[in-house]
């Protein structure tokens, strides 16, 4: 289980902090979605919760961060990479730039970490196979679209072998048809059992995959709940958060007082 | 596959369930041409075919959204409009005159091209001065430039932060201000790149009143989108790109119409889910949230 | 005199040689000229004019263009070659990765291997956004194509954002690799390395003991400087 406890955590040469005392708990096989307007802090939430924050961009981070009881304080970016790892928006950044194939691409997490070879082998295909990308393996990784880049850089990220993972708004920069990989990719990232914290400003996205969703606002956690309810919480529009379209549908036509989609025969 | 329907929508934004066959098709035709472009080609140096013959007529006045996957040829038809790049065979008329081998500075009083990433733009420091940056390449000078900046950041909801750093704002309000350096230019035509990506609720709300506004004054407004909710209710007309061709052109209605869904399937795009609510329902065409309500309400 | 020119030429032809095999002799052909002429021109510019000799050619001026001159230049000229010919064949014929990862396994530190070939990403990937960066600027009216008073107009918009994106780029991506263990420090085992063949190892030991030979060479006075 990974924990915030008390987070509060200021940016290097910001005079303010972004977090207040976030609380906020990751067990084992559930899968959080975090939502919130811009600035709201969810970015944040994601670097602090893994390790980045202060770790390797400085600034100072009160409160604790636990992982199964245990303070991370102390451990390196190396070490606490093997409990929790971070992906981000931009597919591109992520490359590292030194791999020739997807699959070296994605053994360089596990070769890093000064496994042998055979250990190294098995985790980069058992992840290409999580993640059903075994056709990309011998692709160029600078030559995939961002969808595929994306789902290479999950991949990467997995063979590191975390019980943790947490993307920061992993289609923010894709298209359609990126997006759509990547939420199959989610679904198959929860079926392994890893916790999974993703931040999102598409709610139709956590729609039907999260176990539970919570709301930021201003730096602070104002709502932490089963999805459902959550995501059906009439105050989100106020926090910046657009409802799911299914959740704004339903209203529209409660407001005309018009039979609601179930009634009308809609699949949930 | 359904076939390419060319009908060239009236002025103004609003969707709705908008019958098929627009009234004002005759009146639009004769309106002017903000932008003409006829069998378009392109191919970069390095060989990629990115467009492979588009034609697309834009009225002056109209809403128009470009949507496709990254790859179809959306942001390569667009960079043709401002001059950035010279078709490699064809013919792009903007404003009636034919814009190849005219000089992109020259261009930019007609046609304000937003790009995705405000930090590849990005260089003043402070974001009066930003904005400030077009209008003066333009000639503006004085109080003339400085209502031009001051309306501009007031449309993006940036009027309190003219004299912020830009790299103070956080990343949506960036991109919030590399759309208002474009509006400030006030140019007939304005073409929009993703506007509403990575903006959560009220940044799109902005988006989509900025659009609002732009065809209330009369200006042609383009914008390239991947939300489709957004390009159903903000927009009279959605063309959708794929593999460097048009493959739909019409209005929201008709695009998102259930006999267009093969078409935008094979493109891997997904009608709004009012659409697929209204097709299930067997109500016609409901490609936005009010329609369908009306629809329904019509009904009962 | 003539034997001054024997040896680098002869070189140069090999190297030549080695780069039609390696299928980059067009493009290491156009390096060697770029890099090498500026030097080129002055090396032959002070060498020609000023050297003394005995055997005047040609007067110009103050100067006295003598014959030795302009061999020294010549000289010099062809052991310029040789060099930057060398060194291009090696930049040219080798795969960077290869290299790196062949001199992990030797024992060099992993995070070279990272910062080699980062560096070598850097390049086009600058250039790339500077490309992007100049179309949205010009978008915005900056006429690069104007005065020479306009385009100095456009250093400050043009250069600006690349250097900040850069930045931007550079933080992320470090942040990207260090999740990903990149900073850990200690061996790793390679998946892969170059294999290396009797036959380079032997063309290796015989380079090492040539360059020996030639240096205890010069060190004894049997080689001895251009004159």
């Amino acid at each position: 289980m990974l924990e915030l406890r008390g987070a509060t955590y200021r940016y290097a040469g910001y005079a303010r902090p972004v977090l207040h005392e976030v609380d906020l708990a990751l067990r084992d096989g559930e899968i959080v979605g975090l939502v919130g307007g811009t600035e709201s802090g969810k970015s944040t939430i994601c670097l602090v919760a893994s390790g980045l924050a202060p770790l390797s961009i400085g600034g100072e981070l009160r409160g604790e961060v636990r992982i199964d009881g245990e303070p991370t304080a102390g451990l390196s970016v190396h070490e606490l990479a093997q409990w929790v790892v971070i992906g981000f928006q931009n597919p591109a950044t992520q490359r590292s730039g030194v791999a020739a194939t997807v699959f070296e691409e994605v053994a360089l997490g596990p070769m890093n970490l000064g496994l042998p070879v055979a250990e190294t082998l098995a985790r980069a295909r058992r992840a290409l196979a999580t993640l059903r990308i075994e056709h990309l393996a011998d692709r160029d990784p600078a030559r995939l679209s961002g969808g595929q880049g994306q789902l290479v850089a999950i991949a990467g990220l997995l063979a590191m072998g975390p019980r943790h993972v947490i993307l920061d708004e992993p289609t923010a920069q894709l298209d359609p048809e990126g997006s759509n990989l990547v939420a199959a990719a989610l679904r198959d990232l929860a079926a392994t059992g890893a916790a999974l914290l993703v931040a999102e400003q598409r709610t139709d996205l956590l729609d039907g995959l999260c176990d539970r969703v919570v709301v930021v606002d201003g730096g602070r956690i104002v709502l932490d709940g089963p999805a459902a309810a959550t995501l059906e919480d009439r105050r989100l529009e106020d926090w910046g958060v657009e409802p799911p379209s299914r959740v704004r549908l339903a209203r529209a036509l409660a407001a005309r007082g018009l039979p609601s989609l179930a009634e009308l025969g809609w699949p949930a | 596959m359904a076939g390419v329907s060319t009908v060239a929508a009236g002025a103004g934004g609003a969707s709705g369930a908008a019958d098929a066959g627009v009234a004002a098709a005759g009146a639009s035709r004769a309106a002017a041409a903000a932008i003409e472009v006829a069998g378009l080609v392109h191919v970069y140096p390095e060989g990629t075919r990115a467009l492979t013959g588009v034609d697309l007529r834009v009225a002056v006045g109209e809403s128009v959204a470009i949507v496709g996957q990254n790859g179809s040829g959306k942001t390569t038809l667009v960079r043709h409009l401002n001059g950035l790049l010279r078709p490699t065979e064809g013919v792009v008329h903007v404003d009636g005159r034919d814009v190849t081998g005219e000089r992109v500075a020259r261009l930019a009083g007609f046609v304000g091209l937003t790009f995705q990433d405000p930090d590849r733009q990005i260089f003043a420091g402070r974001a009066r001065a930003e904005v400030a940056f077009g209008p003066r390449n333009l000639g503006l000078r004085g109080t003339a430039l400085e209502a031009a900046v001051a309306d501009a950041l007031a449309a993006v909801g940036l009027a309190d932060a003219a004299d912020v750093n830009p790299y103070d704002l956080g990343y949506s309000r960036r991109r919030l201000l590399a759309i208002a350096s474009v509006l400030a230019m006030r140019t007939p035509i304005v073409i929009l790149d993703e506007p509403t990506t990575g903006q959560d609720l009220r940044g799109v709300a902005l988006v989509r009143e900025i659009v609002r506004g732009l065809v209330a004054e009369g200006r042609t407004v383009l914008a390239i989108s991947h939300d489709m909710r957004f390009v159903a209710e903000a927009f009279g007309r959605v063309v959708v790109m794929r593999e460097g061709r048009v493959v739909l052109d019409g209005t929201p209605a008709e695009v998102f119409a259930e006999a267009a869904w093969p078409a935008l399937a094979s493109t891997w795009l997904e009608p709004p889910l009012a659409a697929r609510v209204g097709a299930h329902l067997g109500l016609g065409s409901t490609p936005t949230e009010s329609a369908l309500v009306e629809a329904l309400a019509v009904r009962s | 005199m003539a034997g001054g020119y024997l040896v680098p030429m002869a070189l140069i032809v090999i190297v030549l040689a080695c780069a039609a095999v390696a299928g980059v002799l067009h493009r290491l052909v156009r390096v060697s000229l770029v890099l090498t002429l500026p030097i080129a021109i002055s090396v032959i510019l002070v060498s020609a004019l000023t050297r003394p000799g005995e055997t005047v050619l040609l007067v110009l001026g103050p100067f006295d263009i003598t014959l030795e001159g302009i061999d020294f230049a010549g000289q010099t000229l062809v052991r310029l070659f040789a060099i930057s010919t060398a060194i291009g064949l090696f930049t040219l014929a080798t795969d960077p990765r290869a290299f790196v990862f062949d001199l992990e396994r030797r024992g060099l530190s992993p995070r070279f291997a990272f910062i080699a070939a980062a560096t070598i990403e850097a390049v086009p990937a600058m250039a790339a956004r500077a490309g992007v960066i100049a179309a949205a600027q010009r978008s915005r009216g900056l006429d690069t194509e104007g005065s020479l008073r306009a385009r100095l107009r456009g250093v400050l918009p043009l250069v600006g954002p690349v250097l900040l994106s850069s930045l931007t780029e550079v933080e992320e991506r470090s942040l990207a690799l260090e999740v990903r263990a990149f900073g850990r420090p200690g061996r790793r085992h390679l998946l892969w390395w170059p294999p290396d063949r009797p036959l380079e190892r032997v063309a290796r030991w015989l380079l090492v003991a040539a360059l020996a030979g030639l240096v205890a060479a010069r060190l004894l006075g049997a080689w001895p400087p251009i004159p």
